[in-house]
């Protein structure tokens, strides 16, 4: 044991000399972080905790198969593994050093790019949170050592290495959800990334840090990495080779194959028993529900999305169907993201504003929305959803047809309380009762406070049809 | 200290080793002499455990190079070669780092004085000249203060002064009472450093005594080298009285004799009756060389 470490030692003293390591191992990640941050995240502090997890799983990626795997290839085939074997130190001795050097490395670069998240992009990040990424980060790095090893224990030469490593990079980068959220992809890609090790990862860092899950949650994601990181550094201790010379045969290369099982199982699994589109649906929407409000409360007008509201009945849910939510605010009233949100959500969308003068059917302030209804929606008479309010003004809400203009739209005019209740506003004449609601149903929600000049605030929620 | 017994090994379709057997004494400093490819570097990587002879048998301190490692590796020390170390590690480090490895330590201090790298100890590997790097490797098979030292051509690539320092060290080490094991293509090294000698080719043993018994046994002769004014074939010089063998290379005719006095008047008359001229006359001992030319036909070099 004592070898393992006082060659780990070594190994990140050399890292630590080498300039173009130290770029690849301390800048690059940070490079990538502001280019997620910065550029699809927009800067946004919540977009930021849902790509740290992208951040970090493709640091790990790249420490696994370029950091690790390359290494052992490159020391066999320059020859320095050849003076350690004149010593009473064995392959196993070598392989767990470049492992635990690799995630010693690894601990201060995660330190670096959270400093970076949370002190230039004002990431969310709780105290708890620690020790779920230090479970997530131990475990990853141990199971893409294992591939990484794995790929070097069966390759020849560094050429073979390096294209058997860009294979399944690229493959696990693009098809894992660590570049484009795996909610934004096709339906078969992401049965596809069910039996793609990198997607366990990189959803279970997002189910941590942009919704707060506890990692027990994803127990068997986690068996499945340990076990694949085992299999992994088995295979390459036993197809280790100390010499260029020594060239693995075409039946030891099948034994790579063996690491694909585990992963392969559980993606069965996956498909099978659980419904991990769901999961990743969950913490992709709140994060883009999350930016929502961020950009309105910063513009104080419209351009919002409002996506999956908590709570919403699966079969009725229209939330996703909003399409450019309160894009009448007037620019007296703003929109923001509230939490905790009805009946035990954990946000609701805020309407909030000022009266400029008496209003009496004028309506000088009033917010909308368009949504379309889903055509699984079967029978449509309106929407419901909860709302509450503080300043005891009343409030009048209309629900018209943009697609024709035509009906009568009831209004409802109603003073909400301060405790959260539910409300109904019936859908436009022609719409309503119908045997299937009109497609597209393009329908607009007005939403207007009344009463005296002065400011107004409604908090609405769990908006679903009826 | 080392016993090889009938040694064969074979790479896919070359046989490096077809029968190779000698015996070590401790406290001796044994040569395994021949050309490149002769199978010396395969020999010295069983010896140390990093090879597996297809047939035969080898014990090394009494111990099974294969079964054994381990235990083998805390009792010698090899410099294989072309050492190579990661290019950042410094010298102090890469002997500190490798004597950890070890139970016994031989103090890097001492290491690095007696190696003369005192004044590079804080260079990194990639830094050091040719003659430096042998002088770490030198330096990282004595960090466990071994009993026998195996040395894979030690002074190959260094040119002859760094040759001369290299040797220095290797007598160092035997009168240490150090067993040592070197392979070389050099007969000067052989020569100079070895108690005993096997003259290795194409995977066989095909002389093994000391430098001077082997001289004695080959036959040979006297060692005539011999310039004339004019060139003449030198199977004719080969048909002189008391001259073994002739041969010429670069204008100068290589000659063994017996008795050498003999053939010297012989070669005086045949080069007046020639009406050609002696430039030039060395006469010496024969040498490793003209032995391993007399065992194989061809030359060390060839």
């Amino acid at each position: 044991m004592m070898n393992v470490i006082r060659l780990s030692i070594m190994t990140i003293r050399l890292v630590m000399r080498t300039k173009v390591a130290l770029f690849f191992t301390f800048l690059f990640p940070c490079i990538f972080l502001f280019v997620y941050g910065g550029i699809f995240g927009h800067g946004d502090p919540n977009a930021m905790a849902y790509m740290f997890g992208q951040v970090l799983t493709l640091n790990i990626l790249g420490a696994g198969f370029f950091g690790l795997g390359l290494q052992a290839v490159m020391q066999r085939e320059r020859g320095s593994l050849r003076r350690y074997r004149l010593a009473p130190v064995g392959s196993l001795t070598i392989v767990a050093s470049n492992l635990l050097a690799n995630y010693l490395i690894q601990i201060p670069v995660v330190g670096l790019l959270l400093v970076c998240a949370m002190g230039i992009f004002h990431m969310p990040f709780k105290l708890s949170f620690i020790p779920m990424i230090f479970v997530l980060l131990t475990i990853g790095i141990f199971a893409f050592a294992g591939y990484g090893l794995t790929i070097a224990s069966v390759s020849n030469t560094m050429q073979e290495v390096q294209v058997y490593n860009n294979l399944a990079w690229f493959a696990l980068v693009f098809l894992s959800g660590i570049t484009i959220p795996l909610p934004a992809l096709p339906h078969w890609i992401q049965t596809v990334a069910t039996f793609l090790p990198a997607t366990y990862l990189v959803t279970m860092f997002q189910a941590v840090m942009a919704q707060s899950e506890p990692v027990s949650a994803h127990l068997p994601e986690l068996v499945t990495l340990v076990v694949s990181g085992f299999a992994g550094l088995f295979i390459a201790w036993k197809l280790f080779r100390w010499e260029k010379e020594e060239r693995i045969s075409t039946a030891n290369k099948a034994w790579a194959f063996a690491l694909l099982i585990p992963i392969f199982l559980m993606g069965l699994w996956m498909n099978v028993y659980a419904n991990p589109s769901a999961s990743w649906n969950k913490s992709y929407s709140r994060m883009i529900k999350q930016m929502s409000s961020v950009v309105s409360a910063a513009n104080g007008t419209a351009g919002t999305t409002l996506e999956d509201f908590e709570g919403a009945a699966a079969s009725q849910d229209i939330s996703k169907t909003w399409q450019v939510p309160m894009e009448d605010v007037r620019p007296l009233a703003e929109i923001t993201i509230i939490a905790p949100g009805a009946n035990g959500s954990q946000h609701a969308l805020r309407v909030s504003g000022r009266v400029p003068m008496p209003s009496q059917n004028q309506l000088p302030v009033q917010a909308s929305d368009n949504f379309v209804i889903p055509t699984t929606v079967k029978t449509f008479s309106g929407i419901e959803f909860w709302i509450r309010s503080d300043d005891s003004r009343e409030y009048r809400f209309t629900l018209l047809d943009e697609n024709t203009k035509q009906g009568t739209a009831p209004e409802i005019t109603l003073r909400p309380s301060s405790k959260w209740a539910s409300i109904r506003i019936p859908a436009p004449t022609q719409a309503q009762g119908n045997a299937s609601p009109p497609q597209p149903s393009h329908l607009k929600l007005f939403i207007a406070p009344l009463g005296q000049a002065g400011d107004f605030s409604v908090d609405i929620d769990e908006i679903k049809t009826y | 200290m080392v016993s090889a017994e009938n040694l064969h090994k074979r790479y896919e379709d070359v046989l490096a080793l077809r029968g190779i057997s000698f015996e070590m004494k401790k406290g001796e400093v044994f040569g395994l002499l021949g050309p490149n490819g002769a199978g010396k570097t395969t020999t010295i990587e069983i010896l140390v455990g990093l090879r597996q002879p297809d047939e035969g048998s080898v014990r090394v301190c009494g111990l099974d190079p294969a079964r054994e490692s381990n235990e083998l590796k805390e009792r010698i020390g090899a410099a294989l070669q072309a050492t190579v170390l990661p290019d950042k590690m410094t010298v102090e480090e890469a002997l500190r780092l490798f004597a950890s490895f070890y139970k016994h330590r031989v103090p890097t201090e001492s290491l690095l004085e007696t190696f003369g790298l005192m004044e590079k100890r804080h260079a990194h590997f990639d830094k050091l000249s040719g003659g430096q790097k042998q002088r770490l490797a030198l330096a990282l098979a004595l960090v466990n203060d071994p009993e026998l030292v195996l040395l894979d051509e030690p002074t190959v690539g260094l040119d002859a002064m760094l040759r001369r320092d290299i040797y220095a060290l290797i007598e160092r080490f035997k009168s240490e009472g150090r067993t040592v094991l070197l392979t070389t293509h050099y007969i000067e090294e052989a020569e100079r450093l070895c108690d005993h000698v096997a003259i290795i080719d194409h995977g066989r043993v095909v002389a093994i005594g000391t430098p001077r018994e082997l001289v004695d046994r080959s036959g040979r002769g006297t060692r005539l080298e011999v310039r004339l004014a004019k060139p003449v074939p030198a199977e004719k010089l080969k048909s002189l009285d008391a001259v073994i063998d002739s041969r010429e290379s670069d204008g100068i005719y290589v000659l063994h004799a017996q008795p050498a006095t003999q053939a010297i008047v012989g070669l005086i008359h045949f080069l007046e009756a020639e009406n050609n001229a002696l430039l030039d006359l060395h006469i010496a001992q024969p040498s490793l060389e003209d032995v391993f030319v007399e065992m194989t036909g061809r030359k060390l070099s060839e």
